[in-house]
């Protein structure tokens, strides 16, 4: 390939790829892949994207001035550009969707996670029962040896929700994945909830469950289970996941 | 030119490679029953949104790498590195790892770096200490280490068994005298000459070159990532990881199973200890610091970014190396302080 039109497809691969995070920087969609918390570190990369397109175009437009010593040069191996095209058309063709269900089968799912610092803990017995989420109740049960102060309590939390076999008759997952760095080491975790009408939910639709805390024991753990007085649907949230 | 020759045949091998395990992963799931388009959709989703997740998340630490060995290779010269460099081995290695302090790069970064460095005749030794010890030592590692554990035992150790395992493996390569045998032929030849310099080029001349030495291999070694991803993506979407970790309990195999787990996951050094925190409830502190000193060495995706620098039996002694002594280093601690 001569060196002018592999630099021509460089350029609008680096382009489209800029393109890319920006369009889902912009749509806030980058939070389906990475913790809220890197989010910068894209920005940062969308911006060197741009000044190697930049860059490159410009080298494109000198070697089309000084025509004559651009015959002879070979480009690097061309097959690396083809590469850059399947993020790209990944990211183009497979509508985003954040991690759900379908992903719980393999990236494993967890009553009890195993998260981290006590002093988060003591800071969450402030807050108030009704404002903490999903990832909070389950730090709360994990690192309280007294339950019994949690029942009665006043919850609302938003989640997917998920059936399991091993929940009795009128009770569903309250579910969030817990991402740390990327979807890639995203896991779930969930409360119980428990609803006459829980058999009318479907599986991934999200809903804003309200209601009383319980203790229940499940796979010989404690977990804590909300007897909703409501459930709502709502729509995906904006973030789906949520950030230890 | 006969470098040319040999790279085409090592793209379709790997290809090869990744498209029969894509192929056999989508095999194994067919064999589910009902539904079956359905949940092949479900997964192709879950594939997606994790490979993504592990590209959007390396893409700026890999141009910072490549943009790095752009301004090595336009800024230094191979006589300032000799005057730099100590050629004894010992010395060269901690030298080496040392290095890693310095530049802030992640082990996609590293991997393009560290191969400019060598073209610029940095000794094996010290490249092979600088590659496996800058993923960790280097600032932003330190930083979220840090924030994720504190200042204390975990960070300590975490830095401290990653600089002896560094040192080793680049004294073990210093043995080699021809950088031949260990490493592959770089594929340069055509743009060293593009990119070759008259000594008094202005400083916009010399950055524009640097860009464009970026953009090549951000290309190059982009596409290794990309890769590298995908396999990680495939394997957590059809391999079971929560089996994986109902394995481990014991002293040792806790340990295997934060090590598997470390090249399954192949998520950036950067932020690993956010994701080690994760298991710090459920292993234990000798199995989470074999994780973090061994998965910044060693995962899917730099293996096959290494096999583009290295030769294949160097690749063995980078991976082979590291992990029985992570291996070591964990079990230990496990008994040390279970």
């Amino acid at each position: 390939m001569p060196k002018r039109l592999y630099r021509s497809f460089q350029a609008l691969l680096l382009l489209g790829l800029c393109v890319f995070f920006a369009s889902k920087a912009a749509s806030g969609q980058l939070t389906y892949y990475i913790n809220l918390r890197f989010v910068p570190l894209t920005i940062f990369g969308i911006i060197l994207l741009a000044v190697l397109v930049q860059t490159l175009f410009t080298e494109i437009k000198r070697s089309r001035q000084s025509e004559q010593d651009d015959d002879h040069e070979l480009a690097p191996v061309s097959a690396n550009l083809w590469f850059m095209l399947l993020p790209l058309l990944i990211g183009v063709l497979i509508p985003a969707r954040p991690l759900d269900s379908s992903a719980l089968a393999t990236k494993g799912f967890n009553t009890n996670a195993p998260l981290v610092s006590a002093d988060s803990s003591a800071q969450l017995f402030e807050t108030d029962s009704e404002e903490r989420n999903v990832l909070d109740w389950i730090k709360l049960f994990n690192f309280e040896s007294d339950l019994t102060q949690f029942v009665g309590q006043k919850a609302s939390v938003i989640g997917f929700v998920y059936f399991d076999e091993t929940l009795g008759k009128n009770q569903f997952f309250v579910s969030r994945f817990v991402v740390s760095c990327c979807a890639a080491d995203g896991f779930a975790i969930a409360m119980v909830g428990e609803w006459p009408q829980a058999s009318t939910l479907e599986e991934d639709a999200w809903v804003l469950v309200k209601g009383r805390v319980r203790v229940i024991t499940l796979n010989d753990q404690s977990v804590p289970l909300i007897e909703a007085e409501s459930v709502q649907s709502i729509p995906v949230p904006e973030q789906p996941y949520l950030f230890p | 030119m006969q470098n040319t020759t040999s790279s085409p045949r090592l793209l379709s091998r790997t290809s090869i490679i990744t498209i029969s395990l894509v192929v056999l992963s989508l095999v194994v799931s067919s064999m589910l029953p009902a539904g079956f388009f359905a949940l092949l959709w479900d997964r192709l989703n879950v594939f997606a949104t994790v490979f993504l997740g592990i590209f959007v998340e390396a893409v700026p630490y890999l141009l910072l790498g490549t943009l790095a060995s752009g301004l090595v290779e336009v800024f230094l010269d191979r006589d300032q590195m000799s005057r730099w460099i100590s050629h004894r081995p010992v010395a060269a290695a901690v030298g080496g790892a040392f290095m890693g302090m310095i530049f802030p790069v992640c082990e996609c970064g590293v991997v393009p770096l560290t191969r400019r460095l060598f073209n610029k005749g940095l000794p094996l030794s010290a490249g092979i200490a600088f590659l496996l010890a800058a993923p960790v030592l280097n600032p932003i590692v330190v930083l979220s280490t840090a924030s994720a554990f504190g200042w204390g035992q975990m960070l300590l150790w975490r830095m401290g068994v990653s600089l002896i395992i560094a040192v080793v493996v680049g004294l073990v390569f210093s043995v080699e005298q021809n950088a031949a045998n260990v490493l592959r032929p770089v594929l340069t030849s055509s743009h060293d000459h593009d990119h070759s310099l008259e000594a008094n080029a202005s400083f916009s001349e010399k950055m524009r070159r640097a860009l464009l030495v970026t953009a090549d291999e951000f290309f190059e070694m982009g596409r290794y990532l990309i890769i590298g991803a995908m396999l990680a993506a495939a394997l957590q979407t059809f391999v079971p990881q929560s089996s994986l970790l109902a394995i481990g309990s014991g002293p040792v195999t806790s340990v295997l199973v934060m090590l598997a787990l470390a090249i399954l996951l192949s998520i950036c050094s950067t932020v690993d200890a956010f994701v080690a925190l994760g298991f710090l409830g459920t292993f234990s502190f000798g199995s989470v610091l074999s994780f973090l000193v061994f998965g910044p060495m060693v995962d899917i995706k730099s293996i096959i970014m290494y096999l583009q620098v290295f030769r294949r039996r160097s690749v063995a002694y980078i991976v082979a190396i590291p992990f029985l002594m992570s291996l070591l280093a964990g079990i230990l601690f496990n008994y040390l302080q279970p």
